[in-house]
């Protein structure tokens, strides 16, 4: 069973069809990636698995129940993209407040954020204001305040961003932690090489619509384009043969390409023909990144405004 | 705990605990105090003592009657002219004078056309009664010389004058001049909170939005509750603020008693606080005032709280659309004036009926007498009418406050936000 199921999610603006018939399923315990380049409505989906938008139909389905944004908050951990703390406020009382409107007892959040503050070395922030915290450090109150009361479901919309690579890998470890006592995240991010470092589903939206739904090595699967990088000992062979074309020519190596109908074996069968020596022989995977970009590729980089009619 | 509970203690505590909070509560009764006291210094010291040149071709004036004149009203000074006229028509100020009167030949039986003072200077409205007045005494000794009216005749004449006093059948205890007092100060009173806490409401939802915590905290609560919650306890802090000032005067009074009214004045002041005391229903202003302060708060609050959400960080912004909401604010207390002065007619009647100016006009026409002045079922449907105003507008405005407060980007119209208020 799912953790989080969405069924046909959609969400018109007036000028805008930010969210057209979504669907897809969380399973429990694991990273989720939702990936989309700016303005594919990412946030908007988010607002809505959070409750704070209604969706115009469709439904959600939260640990088998639909979901009840009065009760099901508390269950919830969201990081929004643009991040806030009331500035004036000292850190450990904003901390409390936060976790107190999650519930928890303020005894509990009390001790819940001690802890929290010891493991990310943040104890002496107690009585500081929000207002002298550098950026990265806010990042990290934001983060703890999120996570605080132990949610099933941790949403973070792009959690990196502003942290330098040490406070980065903390986080991220983390994440993992949480993962790993049973946390669901959703991670949502336009920066593909953490997806790949991280998350075990991905799905990918652009324009409101759901263009891509699997692991990440499904994904590399599919949009493979049968490329293979061989390289060799001494001089590059000057083969041609009708099982491969050749993309190109590096110093030691080639790219390939196997024409359909033909098997690798064949194309080394040729090479070995040739008399070279196959030092190594790689499929050459796309990185996240090459298929996000030929996914979204063609469409407008900015979201033209629409009519939309209901 | 409670959520809503968690947020109104949160606002509470922040304001409460900030120093501005401390020093406004202990400064604004004595700044109060100083306005009070300070421009009727100002007012009796600023008008000048005139002096002026009468010149007299009537022939009916002289130098005795105008000296007299001078010895019971010294706040400015006729000198009756003998002399060379045309010297002083030309040169009055160079010989020391303010300004001339010529008095033209007359008939003291058919009596003077206006007067002109001649002046290099234009003066004030009161310098120039001062003067009239005193011109007016003088006439007045002419023309009973003339008669024939003796020192006698004339005390009589004088002393019998009618004052007249009303009385209020069905609340014999109402006294006008007191109620015009307590009714604009209480008025008054509201005004400033609408204005000063409205704008506080405004300001801390302005916070949230341009502090980015707004979508944070709807993760958690409901917009509707956040919203409230602030209201709410923005409303306790003026309620605290107001209780401040009451304790801190009954310490005064306290204090001013114990001391045994030791100086004219401070006994003056006693009886005059006693009389006022005795004089109104102290239970019933200070209920009406709570309730019409907290019914206007959160009428008024809600629309400010509602143009704090649609705003961006721009002051400019949210001044310009909060224009229509602080107009309704000051013309209600426009219309205080003629409602003080006739408290029973039909402006006053529906002005304090209405919610948008009913805190403000209902609280100035109380002291004069709930139900001699203000009958029963008056109050009853103003304040009925004020609790369905205040749960219309924070209606509407949680309506407008949910959209607006996770939108960035260009103002809205009022037109855009009623559409966000009424679609479904």
């Amino acid at each position: 069973m799912s953790l989080l199921e969405a069924r046909n999610l959609k969400k018109y603006y007036a000028t805008q069809k930010a969210v057209d018939d979504i669907s897809f399923s969380v399973a429990p315990g694991s990273i989720f990636g939702l990936l989309g380049p700016n303005g594919a409505g990412k946030t908007t989906l988010l607002r809505m698995i959070t409750g704070i938008f209604f969706p115009d139909s469709g439904e959600i389905v939260f640990e088998g129940k639909r979901f009840d944004p009065m009760k099901d908050v508390e269950r919830i951990g969201y990081m929004p993209e643009e991040r806030g703390l009331y500035k004036k406020m000292k850190i450990g009382e904003q901390a409390m407040y936060l976790a107190q409107l999650k519930g928890l007892s303020s005894s509990e959040a009390s001790r819940l954020i001690k802890q929290w503050f010891v493991r990310l070395e943040m104890e002496s922030w107690w009585n500081k204001k929000v207002e002298d915290l550098s950026k990265g450090m806010s990042q990290k109150l934001q983060f703890v305040t999120t996570v605080v009361h132990n949610p099933k479901l941790v949403i973070l919309d792009e959690p990196f961003s502003g942290l330098d690579p040490v406070n980065s890998n903390v986080i991220k470890d983390e994440i993992f932690n949480l993962a790993k006592n049973g946390a669901t995240i959703i991670f949502s991010t336009h920066r593909m090489e953490q997806v790949e470092e991280i998350c075990d589903h991905i799905i990918l939206v652009n324009k409101g619509q759901k263009i891509l739904d699997g692991t990440v090595r499904e994904a590399k699967q599919k949009y493979k384009a049968s490329l293979f990088r061989i390289s060799f000992d001494g001089e590059l062979p000057q083969q041609e043969h009708p099982s491969f074309s050749t993309i190109k020519r590096e110093s030691h190596s080639v790219v390939v390409k196997i024409n359909e109908g033909s098997s690798s074996n064949e194309v080394i069968q040729s090479f070995m023909n040739g008399g070279a020596s196959i030092n190594s022989f790689n499929e050459i995977l796309p990185s996240l990144n090459d298929i996000f970009i030929e996914l979204v590729e063609g469409t407008p980089t900015a979201r033209q405004f629409q009519t939309v009619t209901n | 705990m409670n959520k809503s509970v968690l947020i109104i203690r949160r606002e509470y505590l922040t304001r409460v605990r900030k120093k501005t909070f401390i020093i406004s509560t202990i400064l604004f009764p004595l700044l109060y105090l100083l306005l009070i006291f300070g421009t009727s210094y100002i007012a009796t010291k600023s008008s000048k003592e005139l002096r002026v040149a009468l010149i007299d071709s009537s022939g009916l004036f002289d130098r005795g009657l105008v000296n007299r004149a001078n010895m019971e009203d010294s706040s400015n000074t006729l000198e009756y002219f003998t002399g060379n006229t045309d010297s002083v028509i030309s040169n009055f100020s160079e010989m020391g004078y303010d300004g001339y009167i010529v008095i033209p030949p007359a008939n003291w039986e058919s009596g003077l056309p206006e007067i002109t003072l001649k002046a290099d200077k234009t003066h004030g409205i009161t310098s120039i009664y001062g003067i009239q007045n005193k011109l007016n005494g003088i006439w007045n000794n002419i023309k009973y010389q003339k008669l024939g009216v003796n020192e006698a005749t004339r005390a009589t004449l004088e002393k019998n004058k009618i004052s007249l006093r009303e009385e209020n059948q069905k609340d014999k205890a109402s006294n006008a001049g007191i109620a015009t007092g307590v009714g604009y100060l209480s008025a008054f009173l509201i005004y400033f909170i609408l204005l000063l806490y409205g704008s506080q409401v405004m300001m801390g939802v302005m916070e949230e939005k341009t502090n980015r915590i707004a979508e944070v905290m709807v993760s958690s609560i409901r917009p509707f509750q956040l919203m409230l919650g602030k209201i709410i306890g923005i409303s306790l802090v003026a309620l605290t603020q107001f209780l401040l000032w009451i304790v801190f005067a009954l310490i005064i009074y306290n204090i001013t008693k114990a001391s045994g009214g030791s100086s004219n004045m401070m006994s003056g002041a006693l009886e005059g606080i006693q009389k006022v005391v005795s004089n109104i229903n102290v239970p019933l202003i200070l209920f009406c005032f709570g309730f019409y302060l907290l019914g206007g708060f959160f009428f008024y609050s809600a629309l400010y709280a509602a143009i704090g959400s649609a705003v961006n960080e721009d002051m400019r912004e949210a001044q310009s659309l909060s224009f229509p909401i602080t107009m309704l604010v000051i013309f209600a207390v426009a219309l205080m004036a003629p409602v003080i002065s006739d408290p029973t007619s039909d402006l006053a009647v529906w002005a304090s009926i209405i919610p948008f100016s009913s805190p403000i006009i209902m609280m100035a026409r109380i002291p004069f007498g709930v139900p001699g002045t203000v009958p029963y079922w008056q109050l009853g449907l103003s304040m009925a009418l004020l609790i369905l105003g205040f749960i219309f507008t924070t209606w509407f405005a949680g309506k407008i406050y949910r959209t607006g407060i996770l939108m960035y980007g260009k103002k809205p119209s009022w037109k855009e936000m009623l559409k966000w208020a009424f679609r479904k």
